[in-house]
């Protein structure tokens, strides 16, 4: 019986996943209209061009991320040195600063009169070239300076949980240190890993500040020239949907991998203890994390700072700029709460009935992970206005399109933290006479409310950040945080983008602090 | 926890249900501007206080406003577009999103400056002109912007990258005037000349003349001036390419307004446009960015180059909008960066 399968539960969640699906909808339907003669011309002009870039970019990405990453993670997790906390949270802070953001620090400092040019000159003389950071090099670059953290946080978390046992069993075969880590360390933490390296190469490939800032031709920035340069809709839609294949590959890829591999610990292993580390094993993980630091937060939070003071000096603070704050703040918890709780249903239903069906939906929710953010807003302009348009105009376009974007990563910190779930305490309630809403309220939502956490500051900070979406659908007049810093930075006046980026670096803090207090709870 | 998860269900909610509060309200006009900020505030703080009607400004780029108007159709709030090129309101005019201006305004305004049908209004005039180091001196044989594809100048030469309106416009221009080979050749002598290295802002290249990393630039005229008020020292001077009998002339631009067709507010918006052409707003919009304002009479900063003196190519500015995905493609087809 259909019904038994599909309850109120799969209902609801289907429709949230309809609504998330919108937008690719909108992509098939245009891509639809193109003909055999226009797909060839897209193919011919531009495809293998935007491939190379794109994929070049993600691997370059995927490299340098992992490197900072995982020897961040590793000594953080596995050697105990003064101020290892505090570099458990500069890891982090990253994270707050948009890629839009890095990229124009980046360029501004590597200008002839900009800090690090300057610095280069007075190493290298004219003699070598200041770097160019506008190709694959420079944005690969900034992307990983940019993500790197989402290795980290994965990666760490897998250290620091890892159980003793293997470890100290392959020590006394009598294996060096080097191939403990090699052979044992490295394999357990393969899943891990390709999480986070999954997380940034998604980030990659539906990245719109950097690469629109250094003109480098990716499929995002492709799409959005071919929309809104030559007003190009279908053309859009069909580059669109070639990411998205793209995409959903590797996703398909990742996951077969991690399938494929399965690592178990005993359960009552001991947990690793980092090693104190000594004196000069202290100095070269200072210089090392200290540079990763250096380059990752220091460096912008400096120039940040700097550009704010001179903005404060000219009284370029008014009151409008808090309400900038308070409207990026507004959107920013409209939306990761909106998230939050279309995410549930999908969730629940994966996790109590596990079919193809539950499955098509999570994949399906994972739409706003794969889609540009322009062609997202698109896709839900023409929805809105067709469908709903008491609704345009105001708040619900842009929070509808937001927890679209965002929704993968509230379903996948649910979804974890639901795995957890114990049946027999749900079932436990029902038996005690309490309804499906009542069980839901007092046992099972009390029960994954570190998930929901999770899930709620990860969609806050994200969405905090993001620019194309809130470009294009923010109401009348609604300038956010990322609007100003886009508006200001393109008429060349960082003094005043500035303070908007530190704000932002700001306003992420509590969120970040929740985050990290669940991760040490642990 | 669940008094928290219901207090971010209401509070969620709410948000949700303020959505409407953001409309325009009777007497405010909703204007779409893809000019920058601190140049549109100063004549719309003139209007607010001569009129008393308060003036909203929806800020992003020109191209993107459009798609936005598109897109809303007849669901749209703006009321009126400010487009810092011709060719995207040249684009709106001919996919039916504005209305025709009332002749009190356009007959101010000469023909060669606003839309065959006067849906559109061109505000402020700009020139795309050379700027050049003053301390060179073997560039005396750039005549025209065609000469800035000479081999002589690899190395040498400042270009936006060529997703800029600016650059585009130009470009359009050089086509139209020149030829799409000829241009196509340009286009790839300027990719030489410049190398791997182009300038995502004007401002950038004339610094980078006046520094003597490059000893020349194509930009608009204002951006050498705008430098010049900073700096009057800088060894920077502008050079009008293309003049003389044979030269096909500078190439132009303006920026300009329409009133979208489906505004409510058609009298406000007309009033707005009619500030805009009257002879305190034309002075304030041109001379807050030194532009040549479009209405007949209005005096020029003093040290621009006088109007009659430029010979101007004779390409209507119309031509700006339908031809411009030619010059994408001629674009696209040299890989400019």
């Amino acid at each position: 019986m259909i019904k038994s399968r599909f309850g109120p539960l799969g209902t609801v969640a289907g429709m949230v996943v309809l609504t998330a699906a919108i937008p690719l909808l909108f992509v098939i339907y245009s891509s639809g209209q193109l003909s055999a003669a226009q797909w060839a011309g897209l193919w011919s002009s531009r495809l293998p061009m935007l491939l190379g870039n794109t994929l070049s970019l993600a691997a370059l990405v995927g490299i340098g991320s992992l490197v900072l990453g995982l020897s961040s993670a590793w000594l953080i997790a596995r050697r105990d040195f003064p101020g290892r906390r505090f570099a458990l949270w500069l890891m982090v802070l990253p994270l707050t600063i948009p890629t839009y953001v890095f990229a124009h620090i980046y360029t501004t400092l590597f200008e002839e009169q900009g800090w690090l040019g300057r610095l280069w000159r007075g190493l290298f003389g004219e003699a070598v070239a200041i770097p160019d950071l506008y190709n694959v090099f420079g944005a690969a670059w900034i992307l990983s300076l940019a993500s790197f953290s989402y290795v980290f946080l994965l990666a760490h978390a897998a250290l620091s949980h890892s159980s003793r046992a293997l470890e100290e069993a392959a020590r006394i075969q009598g294996a060096a240190p080097w191939q403990v880590f090699w052979r044992v360390t490295l394999p357990l933490l393969r899943p891990a890993i390709a999480a986070g390296l999954a997380v940034v190469v998604l980030h990659v490939l539906s990245d719109f500040g950097a690469v629109s800032m250094l003109r480098y031709q990716t499929f995002t920035l492709s799409i959005y020239l071919q929309m809104s340069g030559r007003f190009d809709y279908q053309g859009a839609a069909g580059l669109s949907l070639v990411l998205v294949l793209l995409s959903l590959t590797f996703l398909a890829m990742e996951r077969f991998f991690r399938t494929r591999q399965r690592y178990y610990a005993g359960a009552q292993g001991a947990i690793i203890k980092p090693k104190p580390a000594r004196p000069w094993e202290c100095v070269w993980i200072g210089l090392w994390l200290s540079h990763i630091v250096l380059f990752a937060f220091a460096l912008p939070l400096l120039w940040m700072l700097d550009m704010t003071w001179t903005a404060w000096q000219a009284g370029a603070l008014g009151e409008r700029f808090w309400g900038y704050v308070f409207n990026s703040l507004l959107v920013a918890f409209c939306a990761a709460s909106a998230a939050m709780l279309v995410a549930l249903p999908i969730g629940l239903f994966h996790v109590r009935r596990p079919t193809w069906l539950s499955g098509g939906f999570m994949n399906l929710s994972s739409v706003g992970f794969v889609l540009p953010g322009p062609v997202i807003a698109l896709g839900i302009i023409t929805f809105m206005l067709a469908v709903l348009p008491v609704l345009y105009g105001g708040l619900a376009a842009l929070v509808a399109a937001l927890m679209v974007r965002f929704l993968p990563l509230a379903v996948q910190a649910e979804e974890a933290a639901m795995q957890q779930l114990t049946p027999s305490v749900e079932q436990a309630g029902r038996v005690h006479g309490a309804g499906p809403l009542e069980n839901l309220w007092r046992v099972t939502l009390p029960m994954i409310r570190g998930g929901l956490g999770v899930a709620w500051v990860l969609v806050f900070i994200d969405v905090l950040k993001e620019l194309p979406a809130t470009l294009i659908l923010r109401p009348i007049g609604f300038d956010t945080l990322p609007v100003r810093i886009w508006i200001e930075a393109s008429e060349e006046m960082l003094e005043l983008a500035a303070p908007a980026a530190l704000m932002l670096v700001v306003a992420s803090l509590p969120a970040l602090w929740i985050l990290m207090r669940g991760k040490k709870g642990r | 926890m669940v008094k928290r998860v219901g207090l971010v269900l209401i509070s969620a909610v709410m948000g949700l249900v303020s959505a409407g509060s953001f409309a325009a309200g009777k007497d405010e006009l909703v204007v779409y501007s893809g000019r920058s900020d601190s140049f549109v505030k100063p004549v719309v703080e003139a209007f607010t206080k001569q009129t008393g009607i308060q003036v909203i400004l929806h800020n992003a780029s020109s191209t993107e406003l459009l798609n936005k108007l598109r897109v809303e159709g007849e669901r749209t709030e703006a009321d009126l577009y400010l487009s810092n090129d011709a060719g995207n309101l040249q684009l709106g005019s001919e996919l039916g999103l504005f209305q025709p201006l009332p002749e009190a305004s356009t007959k101010l305004v000469d023909a060669r400056w606003r839309a065959p049908d006067n849906t559109w209004l061109g505000l402020s005039a700009r020139a795309r002109v050379l700027v050049v180091n003053t301390k060179v001196k073997d560039l005396d044989f750039i005549k025209s912007v065609f000469d800035l594809a000479d081999p002589r100048l690899k190395g040498r030469l400042g270009i936006t990258n060529a997703a800029n309106e600016s650059f585009v416009a130009g470009t359009t221009v050089y086509m139209l005037a020149a030829g799409k080979e000829k241009t196509r050749n340009w286009l790839q002598g300027l990719k030489d000349n410049a190398g791997k290295t182009v300038f995502d802002k004007h401002g950038k290249i004339v610094s980078a003349v006046a520094e003597g990393k490059l000893d020349v630039g194509l930009v608009n005229h204002y951006y050498i001036y705008r430098h010049l008020n900073e700096q009057p020292n800088a060894p920077i001077r502008i050079v009008l390419p293309d003049q003389g009998e044979q030269g096909m002339g500078v190439a132009w631009n303006v920026a300009g307004v329409a009133v979208s067709k489906y505004t409510q507010k058609k009298e406000l918006a007309e009033k707005f446009v009619a500030f805009l052409v009257s002879e305190e707003g034309q002075k304030i919009f041109a001379e807050v960015n030194e532009e040549y304002p479009t209405r007949a009479g209005v005096p020029v900063a003093a040290r621009l180059p006088t109007p009659a003196s430029v010979k101007v190519a004779n390409v209507p500015l119309s031509k700006l909008g339908p031809e411009r995905d030619a010059t994408l493609d001629l674009i696209d087809a040299v890989g400019m960066p």
